[in-house]
């Protein structure tokens, strides 16, 4: 049996498939986006030429705005995604792993909603 | 909690195999940047809510102690992208190749790739770091 068929198991709800397909496919997504993002601004760029400038000057062009929407949703839902499963390796409880998710999913709507608000509405000075 | 209790007692003393110390550093290595990205998403959202707060959060990662962590960050998400690959590839892509000592070696690869990865972005930032907090750049 292959990890995928695995994953399919009798008596596991649908959606841990699809969470553990999306794991995969979206860090297959992150791994190049991710390494691009921090090879220029960590590296190349670095935090001293950093500023609210800079970043209303990446911001002007509308294809790094849609890259780094990307990286938001794919990169922070992979994370949490994955905090998800390593407390879900102590935590066996129906209901405590019922009121964990719940929270995660909070945390990761609310992080969401603030990241991509500055997104959209873009720099101010 | 008990049974994190004991993971952790016992790691004290068992000297982990290579697909263990991988697991281990995909597991550190993730919730660390995690950890930063949760914080980094915050502070970039004040370019829009808060934008005289934005330098503040700027003056704090200037420090020469969060430079380093950038540094380790760097390793982080350079081990977990290559490691997420490792996985990847065994699972959907060769799962009947899948051996113990194809496991091994592709850790010790895994690794070994990392580090020859970082090393150009750990030499130009740790540059950056003696220059910023030593030489007064």
């Amino acid at each position: 049996m292959t990890a995928l068929e695995q994953t399919a198991a009798p008596g596991r709800p649908a959606w841990m498939q699809t969470a553990w397909i999306l794991m995969r496919l979206s860090a297959l997504l992150l791994v190049p986006m991710v390494w691009i993002h921090v090879l220029i601004q960590d590296v190349l760029v670095g935090v001293h030429h950093i500023d609210l400038d800079y970043v209303a000057m990446r911001w002007a062009s509308l294809g790094w705005r849609a890259y780094d929407a990307a990286l938001l949703c794919f990169a922070f839902a992979h994370g949490v995604n994955g905090l998800r499963q390593v407390l879900e390796d102590y935590i066996h409880g129906p209901r405590a792993r019922r009121v964990l998710r719940i929270l995660l999913f909070l945390f990761w709507l609310a992080v969401t909603l603030l990241g991509g608000a500055a997104v959209i509405g873009g720099a101010r000075s | 909690m008990q049974s994190f209790a004991k993971f952790v007692s016992s790691s004290a003393h068992y000297r982990p195999r290579e697909g263990m110390a991988a697991f281990l550093l995909h597991r550190i290595s993730g919730l660390a940047v995690l950890l930063f990205l949760s914080i980094h998403i915050v502070d970039t959202s004040t370019v829009y809510f808060f934008p005289e707060f934005y330098e503040e959060f700027l003056a704090v990662y200037r420090a020469p102690v969060f430079m380093l962590l950038e540094i380790a960050l760097v390793a982080g998400v350079v081990y977990h992208g290559l490691n997420g690959f490792r996985i990847a590839l065994f699972d959907l892509v060769l799962p009947a190749a899948w051996t113990i000592e194809r496991e091994r070696l592709s850790v010790r690869l895994t690794i070994l790739l990392a580090a020859l990865l970082w090393l150009p972005a750990g030499l130009i930032m740790g540059g950056n770091f003696i220059g910023y907090s030593f030489l007064g750049w």
